[in-house]
């Protein structure tokens, strides 16, 4: 007879040496000329670290009409603070009106309250709310910077805005509270029953409803028009940069799947593209945009130079996009085009269900070093004269009793940058965790 | 006789050629399986076994011939390919499930997306058939959480989710280690029994001769020769197939 193999019972491992005096032992003391590196690190970090905060805070001036009060008191060895205080509104809102800056305010904080349910447990509608985030509030958002004359479809689209970040709020309370979207709530208590059709008809009339109610209210106030000119700082540089990601994404994985299309003219078309502006630089661009395309453009007809460099910046960001989702989608394995062609998905069913989700995901680290690389290189508009932050920091030093401010106001503006970016790319990386969370072994 | 006798023919190939830019890898296949009829595929690799399945169904547009899928002609240049590939099913060497999707998730895909069933149908349908293949307590997992040989009964209950008449596997247990050919061979032994036509590239001579109606030996871009397992295991007609038995068993 055979013997009954029995395999031995699990024992838990042998005790790891955990504790911080081990671990400082182990890693940071190892032996002499470790513990030289060690001590030689600290001692620069220590050392970069005492100058920034001496001349940051320690030396630095907190009141004084002028420069030359600052450096009266401490010459060179700190920082005079005053000059930038007093140039904050402008670092921030650019020439904004004063008394019209809330506007500005009451825009952004539409867009934290568009986003904020995307952050949200239990709410099932978040592709909807980002999809109307980046389609209607837009609209919201430039009636509010912009202002002035509506006519009957800017009031509609101001109003289609509207409707949508009251749908986004009403939906995601539902869910969160009933676990059903808006929809099928107002569908079910208006119409009752389970009549589909009767259902739909009540969403679509609730739908109706909410829209015309926004124009009512929409078509009661109006503001008054800020032009463009008036636009800068922070605020500028937000919206060029917003402009050119939310554009950059959709266009990069149209031109990436147009590269890769089956059809000649369209794969030369977007090639074509592709490669001319990825080897143009964007100051180029943003010149050409904006001294030549002027002379193309019929007599009388005007393009502001704000939308020619947003035009600039998307179209760049858009072929620099294509090719990192190009990347991803030469990273899908061709076993899956097989299996999807295997089942009877046609080439969009495939492209949106099967490869973009898993070409978009390998690539969202690199997806999102281009939001950074594109945020940042949004300072380049400063050389065609638009005041961006960047610009605008440079020009408190030229404020004549600021004159020779530079450093104060370029570092804020770093730190600015720095949480910004830092922000996107932490976000970048919970994101890769959570979607990978469960997915491997 | 045949236990099929009279059934409606299922697949049939007539002077089918197929080249891979030079190179010629199918030579005038001919072929016919009825309705519920097993058959095996075999041969070195270079064949063309593969490919001629994959012809089936259009992974491969073929130059030369004519395939008539269930009675519809497929058209050259794939043109009427989404059509065929409803009627047929494919399970592959390395599953191809997709990662990004859950187990029920892959099944569900194409009823919903492509065939335009209502969500609760879909996975009623979805579970009917994870639990046909033994796996429906691990519907919510990722693919990559399971073993390979679940990975495949996966597979295998995803493609019988689009309702196909015909059934193609392509070396659908080269991949596993041996302990998991067998679960797998075991699913595939009851869908021949349910009546499934089938066509199995394979070289698990064990399964061919526990449930193949025949066996066609390819070499070269050709059939060789085929016949039912008991005759073409003890008699083979050529000595290239007998070189190619010993070998394999």
């Amino acid at each position: 007879m055979a013997l009954v193999f029995e395999s031995k019972p699990d024992r838990p491992p042998p005790r790891d040496e955990t504790g911080l005096a081990v671990w400082v032992r182990r890693n940071l003391f190892r032996d002499v000329p470790n513990a030289l590196m060690t001590l030689l690190g600290f001692y620069i970090a220590y050392v970069v670290v005492a100058a920034v905060l001496d001349w940051a805070i320690f030396n630095a001036v907190w009141e004084a009409d002028t420069r030359r009060e600052c450096l009266d008191a401490v010459g060179r060895s700190g920082a005079c603070w005053p000059g930038v205080v007093e140039w904050l509104p402008n670092l921030v809102y650019g020439l904004y009106p004063k008394d019209a800056v809330w506007r500005i305010n009451l825009g952004f904080l539409a867009l934290v309250l568009w986003l904020i349910p995307l952050w949200m447990p239990r709410v099932k509608s978040k592709v909807a709310v980002g999809l109307t985030a980046v389609t209607l509030y837009p609209f919201l958002a430039s009636y509010f910077f912009l202002g002035g004359d509506k006519g009957i479809v800017w009031s509609a689209l101001i109003s289609l805005g509207l409707s949508g970040l009251v749908w986004v709020w009403a939906t995601t309370i539902s869910e969160r509270v009933t676990g059903q979207s808006i929809a099928e709530l107002l569908g079910k208590t208006l119409a009752g029953g389970d009549n589909d059709v009767l259902q739909r008809r009540a969403v679509r009339g609730a739908g109706l409803v909410l829209f015309l109610a926004a124009y009512g209210l929409v078509s009661t106030w109006s503001l008054a028009e800020v032009r463009t000119q008036f636009w800068g700082g922070l605020f500028l540089t937000l919206v060029i940069s917003g402009i050119g990601i939310t554009f950059s994404l959709p266009a990069g994985i149209l031109l990436a799947l147009g590269r890769r299309s089956n059809l000649p003219v369209i794969a030369v078309l977007s090639t074509l593209f592709i490669e001319l502006f990825r080897s143009v630089p964007l100051i180029t661009i943003l010149f050409m945009f904006n001294t030549m395309l002027p002379l193309f453009m019929p007599e009388g007809m005007e393009v502001n130079q704000l939308a020619r460099a947003i035009v600039a910046v998307c179209l760049f960001a858009a072929a620099y996009m294509a090719e990192v989702i190009r990347g991803g989608l030469q990273a899908i394995p061709k076993g899956q085009y097989e299996a999807a062609a295997s089942l009877g998905l046609g080439y969009w069913q495939t492209t949106t269900q099967v490869v973009l989700p898993q070409a978009l995901k390998i690539m969202i680290p690199t997806i999102v070093g281009n939001f950074i690389g594109l945020f940042k290189d949004t300072t380049l508009v400063s050389i065609i004269g638009l005041f961006d932050l960047m610009n605008m920091a440079r020009a408190v030093g030229e404020d004549t009793d600021w004159l020779g401010l530079f450093i104060e106001p370029f570092f804020v503006v770093s730190l600015t940058y720095f949480v910004f970016c830092f922000a996107m790319s932490s976000y970048s990386i919970r994101l890769e965790e959570k979607l990978s969370a469960g997915r491997e072994r | 006789m045949s236990r099929v006798e009279g059934a409606r023919k299922a697949i049939e190939i007539v002077k089918l050629n197929k080249w891979f830019g030079q190179f010629h890898v199918l030579k005038d296949i001919d072929l016919t399986v009825r309705e519920r009829e097993i058959y095996v595929i075999c041969g070195p690799s270079g064949s063309g076994k593969s490919t001629l399945i994959r012809c089936i169904n259009q992974l491969e547009h073929h130059q030369e011939g004519d395939i008539l899928v269930d009675g519809v002609l497929v058209e050259k240049g794939g043109k009427n390919q989404e059509t065929i590939r409803r009627t047929t099913g494919m399970v592959f060497q390395q599953f191809n499930l997709f990662p990004h999707l859950t187990v029920l998730e892959n099944c569900t895909l194409t009823p919903t997306l492509g065939l335009g069933m209502p969500r609760a149908e879909a996975e009623e349908l979805a579970m009917f058939h994870l639990k046909r293949v033994g796996i429906e307590d691990q519907a919510l997992k990722y693919p990559l959480q399971l073993s390979g040989g679940q990975q495949q009964r996966v597979a295998i209950a995803r493609s019988l989710c689009t309702r196909p008449k015909i059934m193609l596997f392509d070396e659908p247990t080269s991949a596993l280690d041996p302990e998991m050919i067998k679960e797998v061979l075991d699913v595939m032994v009851e869908l021949a029994d349910s009546g499934m036509t089938m066509i199995c590239v394979t070289h698990e001579m064990g399964f061919a001769r526990q449930v193949a109606d025949k066996i066609l030996f390819m070499d070269q871009g050709e059939i060789v020769e085929s016949g039912p397992p008991g005759e073409f295991f003890l008699n083979p007609r050529y000595d290239r197939t007998e070189q190619f038995l010993s070998h394999i068993l």
